[in-house]
């Protein structure tokens, strides 16, 4: 409004406007975005094979849908070879082992999966292996493994094979403890997102969860109807540890009510006592 | 003036809210600092020395998780927990290599709970124990 | 109440608090249309009051090193009595800084609170801003938690596009290459000492420039002309008093604490039914420095600058962007020169502004659902 501002005023702009430009100025060169790449780098076995086309790439794409992959587990845990050097990511010598053959598959799998090789190899899927018998890749996949559940007993899996009669009894005799765990395992999950130490709690579901799924492997409908008896016994164990602690809850949030209230109600007594002075 | 009655009372109930709000405050501040008595001790568990042959691991209950007692071929007598350190599961005793193995994921642990090998990323946590006139009492 | 009396006379006698009281409170004069949006400040101050509180008590079991600072905060959360309601009040008190924070600008900037002579005020609270935003990313690191390592790592990054400086003074930053134990003890220095004692003294600072210059009058709802005051005439130093105006003690201390006690119920109402909303479940995981999570975003006041970032192909001039903006802002009032101050009448501001606000708010839902 008066003169010695406005003069003062064309100076600023022009300094902002050069400010701008300057910015615009240095990036001419352009520089590639940067995502947020994770720090950590990924084996040479999944940085080649991941550029490959078709048989030899597809493992990899797979792969990182896979409950391995969510875990860090990468192609040499399974078939050897040196993760970081890509002269002996395939060298025998250095413990690469390739792909198994058939009968190989569930003594390459149980190096990581003891128990459930066990059961598997006792069981009438097992003396069937390399005669038409189904083995671990026949069911699970071999590298878009996901974490199991009863889904993978399905009638187009089992058909392959035989009727459908004997798996639906497993199935069946397994989905009422199936639908406690995952139950169980939804509520853990809540309380984790919440900030509940369930570290006891979510590995005394998993070594449960192993145990029940291991069974099946054994596919004895009788040894699995009997052994989840004792399996709902440590379920109700976990269930009543979080009904203790959802009732915890529920008090917090009474008491909050409480402490809400009464917030609310100095409002309103410090906005009437100002009314008196106004 | 009738300002000055309502000025009363309305201060009245400002003073006792107000109170009531500063102990709300207080009290969990006060829980928050005190000293802890120490951690409620576990039930300790007993069990006769016979009871546990030589090479052998007995599988017990002690603070509502699975642990285990051994007692190697070399005579020592260790108690450990038998929560696998990787993901949970029970490890299972292997008489025949005299080591533990987790049938999950195979992580496999030495007698005293060290890790040998597979994914755990921690030993075996030990659980204290006293010998004493052919008795063992863990915890 | 006679010994009350004794007890003031005897305190009077020695400072004459007499005269204190009826300075600073009973004839502390403040405008007659003054409104609520006046009360933000002394929200702003039990926010920070209270962050201080809840941050010590927190600082008496948390540790800050890399292998126990997730198992010291899942202890408090679970084992301390009341351990989660201090984590969470001071959690959730962080970000209601922040909101309250940016209520408080909204209404400086609408009422044009930062005209002449309080351009000052404008640019300490803006130095407050930036400070607030240091200490709630510092503070972010300190659970070690999944998020609070890749969040940390992902905003440190984004200081690697500064040319020339970049990659180094992203490794001074962290104190090491990659996010790791350095970074903690650092930033874990930054938030308990350093940032609040900065902020403690700027807030000094703003309230002494407050007092000192004296409270601008709103632009409306005036009774009449005489009190929106006369325009500031630049040629000697007052102090803009309002003869005839509202006394701060009690009238207006009431009114700042009926803000407070509102402010307090929506905070518990946060901390108690929706806590939530602040927290991830990879909030409660373990950092992992070799394994990203896969939807890491920063805090929701950060949201617009991290989709901007992503707009822009290069970094550089995503960062550039950015700066000007803030630049920009914070030289608010030496750019607005116009004396005008009710917002109705400056119709090139008010676009601005609200395409400005319009503008931060579509890039946080953007950056939300992205």
């Amino acid at each position: 409004m008066t003169d010695h501002r406005q003069t003062r005023r064309p100076y600023l702009r022009g300094a902002l406007a050069a400010l701008l430009l300057a910015s615009c100025a240095l990036f001419a060169a352009p520089q590639p975005a940067r995502a947020a790449a994770p720090e950590q780098p990924e084996t040479v076995c999944i940085q080649c094979h991941g550029t490959l086309p078709d048989r030899l790439g597809a493992p990899v794409k797979l792969w990182r849908t896979s409950i391995h992959s969510e875990n860090g587990i990468s192609c040499n845990a399974c078939h050897g070879g040196d993760p970081k050097d890509a002269a002996d990511a395939m060298n025998r010598a250095r413990g690469f082992l390739g792909a198994p053959k058939e009968t190989d598959i569930p003594a390459f799998c149980g190096r990581c999966h003891p128990g459930v090789m066990k059961d598997y190899l006792a069981s009438a899927h097992g003396k069937k292996l390399g005669m038409g018998g189904p083995h671990c890749v026949t069911c699970h996949g071999n590298h878009q493994v996901v974490k199991a559940s009863l889904d993978l007993i399905n009638e187009k899996s089992c058909t392959r094979c035989h009727s459908f009669e004997r798996a639906r009894a497993i199935r069946d005799a397994m989905q009422q403890t199936e639908g406690y765990i995952v139950g169980i395992d939804r509520r853990i999950k809540g309380f984790q997102a919440e900030g509940v130490d369930t570290d006891r709690l979510g590995k005394g579901l998993f070594a449960v969860r192993n145990r029940f799924h291991t069974l099946f492997h054994d596919v004895d409908v009788a040894r699995v109807k009997a052994e989840s008896a004792q399996i709902n016994v440590e379920l109700g164990k976990l269930d009543r540890d979080l009904i203790v602690i959802e009732q915890a809850r529920v008090k917090r949030k009474q008491a909050g009510g409480f402490a809400i209230a009464g917030a609310l109600l100095l409002a309103v007594l410090f906005h009437l006592m100002k009314k008196t002075f106004d | 003036m009738e300002n000055d009655g309502r000025r009363k009372f309305l201060g009245v109930c400002l003073a006792g809210a107000s109170v009531a709000a500063a102990a709300a405050a207080a009290y969990p501040v006060f829980r928050y600092l005190a000293p802890r008595s120490d951690a409620q001790g576990a039930k300790k568990i007993e069990f006769a020395a016979s009871d546990l042959p030589e090479g052998e691991a007995k599988f017990f209950e002690y603070a509502g998780a699975s642990a285990v007692l051994v007692k190697t071929s070399a005579g020592a007598v260790i108690a450990l927990s038998a929560v696998c350190t990787h993901l949970g599961c029970i490890v299972q005793w292997e008489k025949a290599t005299q080591d533990f193995l987790c049938p999950c994921h195979a992580g496999r642990y030495a007698p005293d709970g060290t890790v040998l090998s597979g994914p755990p990323p921690r030993p075996l946590a030990k659980i204290p124990f006293t010998v004493a006139d052919g008795k063992i009492l863990v915890g | 109440m006679g010994l009350f009396k004794r007890l003031y006379d005897w305190i009077d006698l020695r400072i004459g608090a007499r005269e204190i009281v009826k300075k600073e409170l009973t004839g502390y004069l403040l405008p007659r249309n003054i409104n609520e949006w006046y009360s933000l400040g002394s929200v702003l101050l039990v926010i920070f009051a209270l962050q201080v509180a809840t941050g010590m008590l927190l600082m008496v079991y948390y540790v800050p090193d890399a292998d126990k600072a997730f198992k010291s905060v899942t202890f408090i959360m679970n084992e301390l009595p009341y351990g989660w309601l201090i984590r969470l009040c001071h959690a959730v008190g962080s970000n209601m800084m922040v909101a309250v924070l940016l209520l408080h600008m909204l209404s400086t900037m609408m009422m044009k609170s930062y005209k002449s002579p309080r351009e000052l005020n404008w640019v300490t609270g803006f130095i407050l801003l930036t400070l607030v935003q240091g200490i709630s990313l510092t503070g972010y690191l300190l659970p070690w938690s999944q998020l609070s390592f890749w969040a940390t790592t992902v905003a440190t990054n984004s200081a690697a596009a500064i040319p020339v400086a970049g990659p180094y003074l992203v490794e001074f930053l962290r104190g090491s290459k990659l996010v790791g134990p350095p970074t903690l003890g650092r930033f874990f220095a930054m938030h308990v000492g350093v940032i609040p004692v900065i902020i403690a003294g700027t807030i000094a600072a703003h309230l002494f420039l407050l007092k000192r210059t004296g409270i601008s009058t709103p632009p409306f709802g005036a009774k009449d002309a005489a009190e929106t005051g006369a325009p500031w005439q630049p040629e000697s130093y007052h102090y803009q008093g309002h003869p005839g105006g509202i006394p701060f003690f009690p009238n207006y201390a009431l009114q700042d604490l009926t803000s407070i006690s509102v402010y307090f119920a929506v905070f518990l109402a946060v901390v108690f039914y929706a806590p939530n909303l602040l927290f991830t479940p990879d909030a409660f995981v373990p950092a992992n420095p070799f394994q990203t999570p896969a939807h890491i975003k920063p805090e929701w006041y950060f949201l617009a600058n991290y989709q901007t970032l992503k707009i822009f192909p290069s970094e550089l001039l995503g960062l550039s962007v950015q700066a000007a903006a803030m630049t920009f802002l914070a030289l608010l009032p030496f750019i607005d020169r116009s004396p005008e101050r009710n917002p109705l009448k400056r119709p090139l501001f008010l676009v601005c502004a609200i395409g400005g606000i319009l503008l931060w708010l579509g890039l946080t839902i953007w950056g939300h659902f992205s």
